[in-house]
């Protein structure tokens, strides 16, 4: 159990470039006010499919901020990471306290350059010839390896793939680099984007909403797919303090968990989703009464948001019918690999701002969802700590334990 | 040198072009005899590629027929590599509690060959020609995941991937996770698929010489568990896991802060692995000048996740009291140097 607060893991630094925010401060207005960014997609054919939105990042001009060289090298994923990494990195104000080789990068990956490399599957099935360049982004860990590059970290590079959950583990196993010491600044986060394979896959197996998702409520009918990237720059509190800078929350603690069970369903009472959760509240150092809220996965499927709803009322017992448990999917789409990321941010910024956010998209009250899940609109808090959970295929499940 | 941390490797298993199984592999390294074989003509319209693809690997040989169609190649692996390492550890089903054993794995192309397959049948057929059963395997944890399902391992579980230190990655994080506590086992390594699409389009980016002899496929895993974890079920210890220091990527303004901080001089060790393009490293490798040199990138081929066949290999052959190295590196970074220690360690 993590119980020293002199120790505690600092956040200095916050980047966001997303459907719902190009940065942190426009981000922060759609979070309270409840702007969804779900609407058209355009960039692939959406007509064969049944659901046809998510969350696109609108009107994207890669040249509005790379030269066309760089423009060229980079996917679209990439793009999304450096633009929320530059912008977390010059918030946290870090730039030359330490050295490069104190400086590094963990990174939730997702699709990746993916959409490119569709690009050149099509052309090369069909026969046609196709520009190998479109490959170069396709391995997931591509984006640390130009955010990297780009800002000079130096220091410890490496990149989660754990769908769904890997963005929130990189932000744990951030805290893991700055407490052992084996970095003075990490930056965290993830950084993703739609593709005709995700969008295909979910479709496919029937998890994607026609309508603009609609956690934790009545006639939910799945996800709404999403994009964007989010960072976090995490330092020791006290060298934070020392250089001056700007704390914006602390990352008390979290876990990481396997639930060994199906590939695609969550372990359907729930026990493994509330172990996650116990025991990233455990190694915070933080007991059940002082969670404000909780940020939830929140799907907006008929099973995670049962499954989950289960496992909150397992960990905070009698205290759940009253604590707000909310989806900020319904804002930014399902961005998968920086989905843990853009909820961790979320959290950090309403925690900071006093209020927890709500949750879009109510059709009526599911039975098997009977908690607050805020569908009213976002309110006032004064919680000094709240958790993001984070699950995924595979079963990987993350937990991230916040306060103010 | 001193192991900063009571964690030993007490299990092993290595499955690739030299064979199923840790001994395969030292036999053909002992004979010095690359297990690589001619790229076939047809899928990169050219003689004269090799690649070292796990021919002697057969699922259907330890997997169910049902689980065989289920899982992607890269699961396969994975799944039978960390059963035979767990045998290897004595560690038979139910002799840990399954919330203390987890799975820190780096894999580098997995999930893309079923991606592949998936979205050609879109293009082939388009809607019509997608198939949901293949979806599932497109993501890189799903060889993690799968193994997790079958062994019950329950504690903590990440897949990483950097580039050629994919399996060094989680390796690291597996050795954090017993030092906090998090769990009392974890499986580490690497995995990874060899399919003729990744070929197809290695040779298109002409990224295949990256891969020196030939791209290889294939699971390296170890059984990690605290030392005091393994003395109180009498479990054989093969090693004891020292430092594992790490650098990004080399800053030109400070690149001997960088080669200082992987090897600390003086540095010595009696038995260096190389992993990824390590081979490569001048700098790196001119301060071992005396150390023995193993490289199993010439034998079984390279491929993102090798870390764990090359740890695998260089456990296997450290005699109790010697020190070993593995050194892996990436053209672009990350660089890494594990300390390992053959046998159990005793405090004087």
């Amino acid at each position: 159990m993590q119980t020293d607060r002199s120790k505690r893991v600092a956040i200095t630094g916050l980047g966001v470039f997303a459907a719902a925010g190009r940065d942190v401060p426009s981000f922060a207005r759609a979070l309270r006010d409840g702007t969804s960014a779900i609407g058209e997609v355009d960039l692939f054919d959406t007509s064969p499919f049944p659901a046809k939105i998510g969350a696109q990042l609108p009107g994207f001009a890669p040249l509005d901020h790379f030269t066309p060289r760089q423009a060229s090298r980079l996917s679209r994923v990439d793009q999304f990471g450096i633009m929320a990494a530059g912008e977390a990195l010059r918030d946290s104000g870090i730039a030359g306290h330490y050295s490069p080789y104190d400086l590094g990068v963990s990174m939730g990956a997702g699709a990746s350059g993916m959409l490119k490399c569709e690009a050149w599957l099509k052309e090369t099935t069909a026969g046609r010839k196709a520009s190998p360049s479109m490959l170069r982004g396709l391995l997931p860990d591509r984006t640390a390896t130009a955010i990297a590059e780009t800002f000079d970290l130096c220091g410890y590079q490496s990149s989660i793939a754990t769908a769904c959950s890997s963005s929130a583990s990189s932000i744990g196993w951030g805290a893991d680099l700055i407490a052992t010491g084996r970095l003075k600044a990490a930056l965290c986060g993830g950084s993703d984007c739609l593709s005709l394979l995700t969008f295909a896959g979910f479709n496919a197996l029937r998890l994607v909403d026609p309508e603009p998702c609609a956690p934790f409520s009545l006639g939910r009918q799945g996800i709404s797919l999403g994009e964007g990237a989010a960072f976090l720059v995490l330092e020791g509190a006290d060298e934070a303090r020392r250089r001056g800078a700007t704390i914006h929350g602390y990352l008390l603690g979290y876990a990481v968990a396997g639930e060994a069970n199906h590939m695609t369903a969550p372990e359907p009472t729930g026990a493994d989703a509330a172990r996650v959760m116990r025991a990233a509240l455990d190694r915070a150092g933080v007991g059940v009464p002082e969670v404000g809220w909780v940020n939830a996965h929140g799907t907006g499927t008929q099973l995670n948001d049962a499954v989950e709803s289960q496992a909150v009322k397992e960990v905070f017992g009698e205290r759940a019918a009253r604590l707000p448990v909310v989806s900020t999917k319904g804002l930014t789409g399902h961005c998968l690999g920086a989905a843990g990321a853009i909820e961790a941010l979320a959290t950090v910024l309403a925690l900071k701002g006093k209020f927890v956010p709500q949750t879009l998209n109510c059709r009526g009250a599911d039975p098997q969802c009977d908690l607050d899940y805020c569908h009213g609109g976002a309110r006032p808090s004064g919680a000094g700590v709240a958790i993001s959970n984070s699950f995924a295929f595979g079963g990987n499940s993350s937990c991230l334990v916040f306060a103010g | 040198m001193n192991p900063t941390s009571d964690v030993v490797v007490t299990g092993l298993a290595a499955i690739s072009a030299a064979g199923v199984g840790t001994q395969s592999l030292l036999d053909s390294l002992k004979r010095g005899r690359s297990a690589l074989q001619p790229v076939p003509e047809e899928i990169l319209g050219e003689r004269g590629h090799l690649w070292g693809r796990a021919e002697a690997f057969k699922a259907a040989d330890y997997l169910p027929p049902l689980k065989v169609r289920k899982l992607d190649r890269c699961s396969q692996l994975a799944v039978v590599a960390a059963g035979m390492a767990l045998e290897d550890a004595a560690l038979t089903r139910g002799a840990v509690d399954p919330l203390r054993i987890g799975i820190a794995l780096g894999c580098g192309f997995g999930g893309i060959a079923y991606a592949e397959e998936f979205l050609r049948g879109y293009f082939t057929c388009g809607a019509e020609g997608l198939v949901p059963m293949l979806f599932p395997n497109v993501v890189p944890n799903a060889a993690a995941s799968n193994a997790s399902i079958e062994y019950r391992l329950k504690g903590p579980n990440v897949t990483t991937i950097q580039r050629f230190c994919s399996a060094e990655s989680a390796f690291l994080m597996a050795k954090r996770f017993l030092e906090e506590d998090r769990a009392d086992v974890m499986l580490t390594g690497g995995v990874d698929e060899l399919f003729p699409g990744m070929l197809t389009g290695l040779k298109a980016m002409g990224q295949l010489r990256s891969f020196g002899a030939g791209p290889g496929e294939g699971a390296g895993l170890l059984v990690l568990e605290r030392g005091s974890h393994a003395r109180l079920r009498g479990a054989r210890v093969l090693a004891s896991v020292g430092e594992v220091r790490s650098v990004g990527r080399f800053s030109p303004a400070a690149l001997g802060e960088a080669l200082d901080r992987l090897l600390p001089a003086p540095y010595a060790a009696d038995l260096v692995s190389l992993s990824g393009t390590a081979n490569q490293e001048t700098l790196l490798l001119s301060r071992l000048p005396s150390s023995r040199r193993l490289d199993v990138g010439y034998v079984i081929g390279r491929s993102l996740a090798m870390g764990g066949i090359a740890m695998a290999a260089l456990v296997s052959l450290l005699k109790p009291g010697l020190t070993g190295l593995q050194l892996a590196a990436s053209p672009e970074g990350p660089y890494y140097a594990i300390d390992l220690y053959g046998g159990e360690l005793v405090e004087p």
